[in-house]
This record gives C-alpha cells, sequence and structure tokens, in this order.
C-alpha cells in the first residue's frame, strides 16, 4: 500500500500542499488580525509581503558584493524585516489613520490605492521582470532520504521545504507564546473580540494597531520570503497573486481568529494541490486550468454557509 | 487638418470608452450608491454581458460556440437580461453577506465566472477569445448586414458597397460615440427617477439603518436583490458595449480585475456615491487622466530629457506603464482624503411635501 | 505647476516638429504578463531606429525614422487605447507592434483596419490572425503562425524518436493556440499523448500537476512563456522527477531559463523559435550588430521585433513618403523581392539602391520574410539546445 499510494501521494502532493499552505498560512495571519483589529480588508497586505521579498534579494546582492558570499536568505531577511515593518507603520500613520472613524468602504479603497502605489513603485525601482533570487534546482535533502528510506518509508523533501515547515512551526509557536501569555497579546486578543470594551478596560488601542502591524507585516515578509525560496525567483505580481487565496483562507479559519487562518491556509493549500491527485481513473480530478478556482469555490461556499468560519470568528 | 481630425477621433474615443466606464458606475452606484452593497465583482459581470453578446451576434464561427449573427440590439437586450438572470442567481445566495464579506464573495465569483470562459473553449475559444464582433453603426458596411432587409430594399449590394465605400473611413465613430452617450442618458434618466421614487427611498433608508426599515415592515432582503440585479444588468449592458468597441474579447486581460472592476470603484468614489452624476463625472474625469496620462507622461519625460541632456532615460520610457499606476493610486488617496465623499457628494431626494 | 507643464509640453511638441521625420507607432506590452520577454524585443526596435538614423535617415532629405511607444499591455482594452492615440494624437505612418495575439486582432479590428492603417505584429503567432482582414491587406506579421510551427514541432518530436508524451499549456492566447496544433499535428503522424491539460499561469507550485501528467510517460510538451509559469513548471518537474525530457516552443527559449534552472540541469530540453539559418549571412549580420549594441540576439521574438522595425524604414524609404495608403504594397515590395538582397543592418545600401531606382529584397533576422497574400510569413524553425551554458540553434526546415 505504502508503496502504491503513499510515496507519490506523500511526496508530490501532501508535501507541496503543506508547503503552500504554510506560506498561505504566514499571510493569512496579517490579513485575519487587520480584518479583526482594524476592521477592513486589507488589499495592500500582498504588497508588503513582496516587497519583503524584493529586499531580502536585495540585502542578498550587497552581502554578495561586500562578502563575497550569499547569506542564507533567512539571515538576510532580517534587515528587510524592519524596512516593510516600518512601511506598514508609515502607510498606517498616513493613509489609514486618518479614516479610522470613516466608512469601511473609505479605508477599504484607500488600501486598494496603497496596493497599486506600493507595487508600481516596486516596479519601476526594481523593474517588473522576474528575477532569479536562488539559482539551479532543489534536490531532495540527502540525509533525510536516507534515514527515511531505511525506515522503508523514502521521504523525498528539498532543504528549502524543511527550512519553510520548520519556520513556520516556529513563528507559531512564537506567535502563540505572545498572544497567550504576553500582556500586548492579550491586549489584540481583547480588541479582536469587542474593541469597545477594550477601549473601556484602559487598553491603549492605538499601541494595539502598532503591535497589529508589527505582527502582520512580520508574518507578510516571512510568508514572502518563503514564497520566494520556494519558486526561486522574485516578481512583483507575486504579491497580489498570492492575495486572494490568503483572504480565503483568513476568511476559512474565522475572521480574527490567526490560528483559525493558520488553519486555512493549510487546508487552501492541500485543496489546490491535492485537487490535480488522479482520485478517479488517471487523469487529475480537476483539470489544472481551474486551480486557481479551487481557493475561490472554498471561499465563496464558506461565505454563503459558514461565514463565522471553521474557528467561529467575527461576522460583522 | 489631419491633427484636427486626429484629436477629434481621439476625443470620441476617450467619450466612448469613459460612457462605457460610466455606465459600469452607475450600475455599481445601483449597488453601493443605493443599496449598500459591496459588489466587487464587476469584471465578471461585464465578462457575462460581452459574452453573451458577442455569441449573439458574430457570424457563425469555427472558433467558438454558434456565431448566431442575431441582430444587435438583441443582443444588447440579451447581456441586459442574462446578466441579470446571473446576478439574481447569485444575489438570492449571497445577499446577507455583509460589507467586505461580500465583496471577496464577488470577487472570488467573477474570477470563477472568468474561468469557466477560460475552460469552456467550445463555448467561448477560450483564452484565444471571441473576434470580428460587430460594431453599431459600422456593421452595417459588412455584407451580411446590407445584403438583408431592411437595408436590401433600398439598395441591392454594389450599391451599399460603393455607398460605404465612398464614405470618410471614420464615419461611424461619432454614431458610435452618440450611441454610448445615448444609452448613459437612458439610464441615467431612470436611475434618477427610481432614486427619487418611493423604491428609492426605501433603498436608502434600508442602506443607512436596516433594522429600522425592517421594523417597518419592509422586505429588505428582497429589495436588496433587486438593487443588486438591476445595477448589475447594467454593467452586463456595459459589457456589451465594450465587446462592440473592442471587436474583440478574451477572459484573461479584458476582463482583468483591476482594470474593470477596482478602476470603476476608483470613479465611483471619486465622483460621489449615491449621485449618479457623481458617478459619471468620476468615470469621464478618471477615464481621462489614465488614457491621456500616457500621452503627458511620455511628453514630461521628454522635457526631462531635454533639460537635463545626456541622461538615457529609456529605463523611465519602458517603466512609464508603471508610473501611470502610481498617479492612479496617488489620485486615489488624494481624493479620498480631500472629498471623502466623492466630487459631487450624494444630495437626498426631498421628502414629499418639502 | 500647471503653467511649467503646459510650456514644458509646448516647447516639447515644437521641439519634436522642428525637424522632419517619420513617425510609426510602437504599442508594446510594457506592462503586463510577460514584462521579461518584451524587455529585449523593445531594445532589438529601438536597435532598428537607430541603425536607420545612423546610417542617413530616410528619404533624400534625410528624415529622422521616429518610433513613437506606447504601451498595450497585453490586454486588448489598453491596445486599442494606445494605438487610438498613436493613430489619432501622433498621427503615425503605420504600426509595428502588440506582442500578443489577443492585443493585436483587437487594435487592428477595431482602430486600425477601420483607419487604413497598417499593422506589422512582431510577435503575434495566432492562426486566428490569418483570417483576420477580407481584402484589406493591412495586417502582416514577421512571426510565423503557430499553425507552421506547432507542425514543424510535431515533425521534430516524431523525428527525435518520441512516440508518447504529456502536455502541458498555459492557459492563454499564444500558448493555448500552438498546442492545440501541435496536439493535431502530433497525433496524425503516430504519437501518443498520454495527457494534454491547461494549466493557469502564475501560480507558485505545479508540482501535484506535473506528478499527475507524468505518471504514464517522462516526456514533457511544455508550451508557457517561461516568466509567468515555464521556469517554474521545469524546476518543479525536474525537482520531483516526474519528466526528463523537455520540449516545446518560442516561449521558453531564453537565456533566463538557463541562468535560473543550470544549464547541467537542461540537457535533455529542446525548444523551437522561428529564426533564420544561423548559418546564414542575414543572421551573421543581425547577430553582429546585436551583440555589438547588447541585444540578445536569440531571444524568442527579438530578431522578428528588429525586422518589423526595419522592414518598416525600408517600405517608408521604398514609398518616398509615410503616406498611409502605400504602406502595404511597398511592404510586399521590399519583403517579396525580387532584387537586390538586402541584409539586416544595411540601410545605407538599400537607400542608395532605392534612390537609383533599383529593387530590394530583405532577408531578416528570422528568415526571409516574404509575405503571403494574408500577410503571413512562412516560418524557419530552429531547434534550441544548451551547448555551453547558451542556446544553441540548427535550423530544421
Amino acid at each position: 500500500m505504502w508503496e502504491n499510494f503513499g510515496f507519490e501521494f506523500v511526496n508530490y502532493y501532501f508535501i507541496p500542499g503543506l508547503v503552500l499552505g504554510c506560506i498561505y498560512a504566514l499571510g493569512a495571519i496579517g490579513i485575519t488580525l487587520t480584518f479583526g483589529i482594524l476592521r477592513f480588508a486589507n488589499f495592500a497586505h500582498g504588497e508588503i509581503m513582496m516587497t519583503g521579498a524584493f529586499l531580502t534579494w536585495t540585502f542578498l546582492e550587497i552581502s554578495n558584493i561586500f562578502l563575497g558570499f550569499y547569506m542564507h536568505p533567512l539571515i538576510a531577511c532580517t534587515p528587510a524585516i524592519f524596512i516593510a515593518i516600518f512601511l506598514a507603520l508609515s502607510v498606517d500613520r498616513y493613509f489609514y489613520k486618518p479614516f479610522r472613524d470613516s466608512p469601511t468602504i473609505i479605508i477599504v479603497m484607500a488600501s486598494f490605492g496603497m496596493m497599486l502605489i506600493i507595487r508600481s513603485l516596486v516596479q519601476v525601482i526594481w523593474g517588473p521582470n522576474q528575477i532569479t533570487f536562488v539559482k539551479g534546482i532543489a534536490k531532495p535533502n540527502s540525509y533525510l532520504k536516507d534515514f527515511s528510506s531505511s525506515m522503508d518509508m523514502m521521504l523525498l523533501v528539498p532543504s528549502k521545504h524543511l527550512f519553510i515547515i520548520l519556520g513556520t512551526i516556529i513563528i507559531m509557536l512564537a506567535f502563540n507564546y505572545m498572544l497567550t501569555s504576553t500582556r500586548i497579546g492579550k491586549a489584540m486578543r481583547a480588541v479582536s473580540d469587542s474593541p469597545d470594551l477594550a477601549k473601556v478596560t484602559g487598553i491603549d488601542v492605538e499601541q494595539v494597531i502598532r503591535a497589529t502591524w508589527i505582527v502582520g507585516g512580520f508574518c507578510a515578509v516571512m510568508a514572502g520570503v518563503f514564497m520566494a525560496m520556494d519558486t526561486q525567483f522574485i516578481m512583483s505580481t507575486m504579491g497580489f497573486r498570492m492575495l486572494l487565496p490568503m483572504f480565503a483562507a483568513a476568511i476559512l479559519g474565522g475572521i480574527g481568529r490567526p490560528f483559525g487562518a493558520v488553519l486555512g491556509g493549510l487546508v487552501i493549500g492541500f485543496a489546490e494541490e491535492l485537487s490535480a491527485y488522479p482520485w478517479f481513473g488517471n487523469g487529475p480530478l480537476l483539470s489544472p486550468g481551474y486551480k486557481s478556482g479551487v481557493a475561490f469555490s472554498i471561499l465563496v461556499l464558506m461565505l454563503v454557509f459558514r461565514p463565522s468560519g471553521i474557528l467561529k470568528g467575527r461576522v460583522f | 487638418m489631419d491633427e484636427l481630425i486626429g484629436y477629434f477621433l481621439y476625443f470620441l474615443s476617450l467619450l466612448s470608452v469613459g460612457g462605457i466606464y460610466a455606465l459600469l458606475a452607475l450600475g455599481l452606484n445601483v449597488n453601493w450608491g443605493f443599496a449598500g452593497l459591496f459588489n466587487a465583482g464587476i469584471a465578471g459581470f461585464a465578462a457575462v454581458g460581452a459574452y453573451t453578446f458577442a455569441i449573439l451576434t458574430t457570424a457563425e464561427s469555427t472558433f467558438h460556440y454558434g456565431g448566431l449573427g442575431l441582430p444587435i440590439i438583441i443582443g444588447e437586450i440579451s447581456a441586459f437580461l442574462i446578466a441579470g438572470i446571473i446576478a439574481a442567481v447569485i444575489g438570492i445566495i449571497s445577499i446577507r453577506l455583509r460589507a467586505d464579506y461580500l465583496a471577496i464573495a464577488t470577487i472570488g465569483i467573477a474570477e470563477i465566472i472568468k474561468l469557466i470562459f477560460k475552460n469552456q473553449v467550445d463555448i467561448t475559444n477560450g483564452p484565444r477569445g471571441i473576434n470580428k464582433i460587430p460594431r453599431t453603426w459600422e456593421h452595417f458596411s459588412e455584407s451580411r448586414y446590407f445584403s438583408q432587409p431592411i437595408l436590401s430594399w433600398i439598395g441591392d449590394n454594389q450599391f451599399w458597397q460603393a455607398f460605404f465605400d465612398s464614405l470618410v473611413n471614420w464615419w461611424w465613430q461619432p454614431l458610435f460615440a452618440a450611441t454610448i452617450l445615448f444609452f448613459v442618458f437612458v439610464v441615467y434618466m431612470m436611475l434618477e427617477r427610481a432614486r427619487v421614487s418611493p423604491w428609492g427611498r426605501m433603498m436608502t433608508a434600508i442602506r443607512e439603518n436596516e433594522d429600522a426599515a425592517r421594523a417597518a415592515g419592509k422586505d429588505v432582503t428582497r429589495r436588496r436583490v433587486e438593487a443588486f440585479i438591476i445595477g448589475t444588468m447594467i454593467m452586463g449592458l456595459a459589457g456589451a458595449l465594450l465587446a462592440q468597441h473592442l471587436r474583440f474579447i478574451e477572459p484573461t486581460h479584458t476582463f482583468d480585475p483591476s482594470k474593470m472592476t477596482f478602476l470603476v470603484w476608483v470613479m465611483l468614489i471619486a465622483g460621489g456615491s449615491g449621485n449618479n452624476r457623481g458617478a459619471i463625472l468620476g468615470a469621464f474625469l478618471i477615464w481621462f487622466v489614465w488614457s491621456a496620462s500616457e500621452l503627458f507622461l511620455n511628453g514630461f519625460i521628454d522635457i526631462v530629457a531635454n533639460i537635463f541632456n545626456g541622461i538615457d532615460v529609456s529605463m523611465l520610457k519602458n517603466r512609464s506603464g508603471y508610473l501611470r499606476m502610481l498617479l492612479i493610486g496617488l489620485v486615489l488617496q488624494f481624493v479620498l482624503q480631500k472629498y471623502p465623499k466623492g466630487i459631487l457628494p450624494e444630495r437626498r431626494p426631498a421628502a414629499p411635501g418639502e | 505647476m500647471k503653467k511649467i507643464i503646459l510650456t514644458g509640453i509646448a516647447s516639447a511638441a515644437l521641439a519634436v516638429s522642428a525637424s522632419a521625420e517619420v513617425k510609426v507607432g510602437n504599442p508594446m506590452a510594457v506592462t503586463g504578463p510577460i514584462p521579461d520577454l518584451v524587455a529585449p524585443m523593445l531594445l532589438a526596435v529601438d536597435l532598428a531606429e537607430k541603425h536607420v538614423n545612423e546610417q542617413g535617415g530616410l528619404f533624400a532629405d534625410g528624415q529622422k525614422y521616429t518610433i513613437v511607444r506606447a504601451d498595450s499591455g497585453c490586454d486588448p482594452t489598453a491596445a486599442v487605447d494606445a494605438v487610438t492615440k498613436l493613430v489619432n494624437v501622433e498621427q503615425v505612418s503605420a504600426i509595428i507592434g502588440p506582442v500578443c495575439s489577443g492585443a493585436t486582432i483587437a487594435q487592428a479590428q477595431s482602430v486600425t483596419m477601420p483607419a487604413g492603417v497598417v499593422t506589422l505584429s512582431v510577435s503575434a503567432s495566432s492562426p486566428a490572425i490569418s483570417s483576420l482582414e477580407s481584402g484589406t491587406d493591412l495586417v502582416f506579421r514577421t512571426a510565423a503562425s503557430d499553425a507552421f510551427q506547432g507542425k514543424a514541432l510535431a515533425e521534430l518530436a516524431i523525428a527525435n524518436g518520441i512516440m508518447d508524451l504529456a502536455i502541458s499549456y498555459a492557459n492563454d492566447d499564444y500558448n493555448a493556440a500552438i498546442a492545440a496544433v501541435f496536439a493535431s499535428n502530433y497525433e496524425i503522424l503516430g504519437g501518443t499523448i498520454t495527457a494534454n491539460e491547461a494549466h493557469e499561469p502564475d501560480k507558485s507550485s505545479y508540482r501535484s500537476e506535473v506528478a499527475t501528467l507524468g505518471a504514464d510517460t517522462n516526456n514533457l510538451a511544455l508550451f508557457a512563456y517561461y516568466g509567468s509559469s515555464g521556469i517554474t513548471i521545469l524546476r518543479n518537474s525536474l525537482e520531483t522527477g516526474a519528466f526528463d525530457l523537455f520540449f516545446g516552443a518560442d516561449g521558453m527559449a531564453a537565456q533566463e531559463v538557463i541562468d535560473q534552472i543550470g544549464a547541467e540541469n537542461l540537457g535533455n530540453a529542446f525548444f523551437t523559435t522561428s529564426t533564420s539559418d544561423q548559418t546564414t549571412n542575414a543572421f551573421g549580420a543581425w547577430k553582429a550588430a546585436a551583440d555589438a549594441a547588447n541585444v540578445p540576439a536569440a531571444d524568442p521574438f527579438v530578431p522578428n521585433s528588429y525586422d518589423a522595425a526595419f522592414m518598416m524604414a525600408l517600405a517608408i524609404e521604398k514609398l518616398g513618403s509615410g503616406d498611409r495608403a502605400g504602406i502595404a504594397s511597398a511592404l510586399r515590395a521590399i519583403a517579396n523581392g525580387p532584387g537586390e538582397v538586402i541584409l539586416p543592418g544595411e540601410f545605407a545600401k538599400a537607400k542608395a539602391i532605392l534612390a537609383a531606382g533599383g529593387s530590394i529584397h530583405y532577408v531578416g533576422a528570422s528568415g526571409p520574410q516574404d509575405f503571403f497574400n494574408n500577410g503571413d510569413v512562412a516560418g524557419f524553425f530552429s531547434k534550441n539546445t544548451v551547448v555551453d551554458g547558451a542556446w544553441k540553434a540548427e535550423i530544421i526546415k
């Protein structure tokens, strides 16, 4: 059974689905936090992700010029994270803050405008072309391959995927600690659950909003870098392409529920990759031409039948 | 002289496309301005109208289904109706979603509609698209139209061929622009009537305070579905006109959400949501900025090149398309901060007796 | 501010109109889904403009040959808008461009054909363009129709002993069209297609698709633009070992593919491009000129772009004016011969011959550009394989 079904399924469908799911999950955290705390759908979120990846690439190139070698992307992304968080905070300060008390549509439009501005700035500065992030192809991690084949399992996972999966787990654990055990984390949950009540109890809402952008920005940059590590190139439209699946993940998990977003991200990632598995007969279950439709269909069905999401999130 | 005619023809083209966008913005105004429905699936509904029109009116073709060769007016009416039917189905299942949720759902639905058009190759020719779509007025110079009644009663084929050959080659362009503007005017008049009617005032009441409207015994859900369908039908009609203007449609780029959906939102918000004149003004204004900015930016880059003699502007030239996007984003932020209610804010209809 | 801009525009307009020139519009998909592919094509068009102006410009009085660029974005709406401006406001004599087939069809039907302006497309290869016009003779192209290249590729596959394969094509106007032609020809020639699926471009992973498609065969016919899904599919296939032999058409044979994937991984890959025989004088002349100007000579549609811009200049020179009406027949005259052979870059020579009343026959960088009645050209295709870290082309037909 394992030889016939499992080998292919695990290596070619399950693990790619998991990797994609991790990337969606990290991106969806920022979306669900802004949705829960600031109460609007942030269309510019994908662009923060993309900017983070471009900045990381820039630092990789700088390290090559000054140090003579390419750092690991996970090291080069550190300065990129600070810049991207600064970007997210200043966008909030100048373009979202004036509309805190306005109707939602105004701030959604403002975020849409930011999406255009950030993306076209990146296109003017770095150009619209694809940029190679890491060259070559990634062979499966030989240590894991040998180890697992000695246990009759044969896992073919490239090192880049191990970094992505482990990185996501570490970020999740740190995030969990922050939300449950730190003061600001608890305040964030309180504002997300009921902003008026939180205000009455003396929580500094503006501080919580800043924390939201910092956490959301950090996760977005990590998602962008992980995606760049996976696809091995970066492109100015990569953020926008990920945006709708990430919205789907956030809604699937329940708005304002960060762990729901993770769950939603994983579900969307698996659903997209497993839709091409030959469940019946030899052909893919769903024509790959419809692949993007998987996330959208889940999104629409979820909204219509259970808008509160899997983990009973907020419904506005 | 040629140059003057050239500017005139470009102006007509601006009016045509601006008019199509004005129809989209008017449709959106019924959704958002009247009823508060955050419809972000404009591209999908326009695509429904465009494909309906294209399949019904093109001549028989081996590339896609039909080519039924029906008269243009039937294509336009069908685009209007089919968009309404699709909207009714979508509206009934998703209308209870609020604001952002409806937006995300409609984006998703629009993308699914586009994917269907893209993958049902037998019917739509998939990504290769449908071409040779007839354009109002210009289509009379095609032999399949002038060889049929009513034109064939007046003269035979040679007569019409000679007649159309004798006309200046842009004879149809003012007529086509006028036709689009006529549609805009008719829709505008009907919406103005609707806005001040009891129906329109009820819509405002529902948008402002749904609970109170419900308590007053109004069928809120039904009214909202109605507003969704009416707005979407207007978008379907705009799609049919867009198909005529382009004479070729394909699903991916023609109905790209950033140019069809979000640009229309920018138009409505900039012009003034809730105000039909605002929607029209916003559509023409933003489209003029969008289209003419290419000429201005290129001129501006030339000036920069002339002033700073010797710098290489080829990079800037090749990226000027992105500078345009940047410009639109900045215009949007400016309008939002300076005119949060739009250039022409909503004016409430006077209550009866005032 | 407003005043400065207005005076600036006025002065720019004056500066432009001061010297006599012939303007040709060049809508290209500068923005849009395939900027990578288009960037070197822009360089090639600019190079042709430079060659013409450096070698004495147009006509006896040396008028400037000006390429007016606009952004057609691979999008029918943008293309129609851009070409409307070129034809009406800029009053160009002809159009060289749009890149994508959809944009080309839309702008031709909506703007240039009604206005009587010639379109010479640089890369639109959709078979639908062959039947676009009815007796107007206004649409030409320097890239061969997919109807030819798909067939050539099918013959090449059979000749290489590939008897079974899976097809994966990006669901866009170019790739879907050539994949359809390839599939029907390949089956007629006796090949077996184990799977034939479209894929959505621009996804971040195609691992599951390639795993499913690769279940029954090791050969993949890949039709995609390298920048939107081609490289990702190649990489995913190599990483999962789903396929070990790859082939396809124009959209993939770019240096960027080798740079990203690595030459050592592409030993078993070949892609066809439409080009002239690289051993001919025409290609040699083009290669020398392109190398001197740092233009990637053999990238997809780059030679075709140069040919289009250069031939348009020759046609205008032959016609003796920028008059829109005569360009179609002048274009046929310089492209179809008979006459003295002109190679890429030899504008001064062509000018001298034309001035002396002779006739010329342009043989282009992407093959002899003899136009058929419907404005198409016959394709000359080469098979590109990776040799020493670069694509090496050898002519197949």
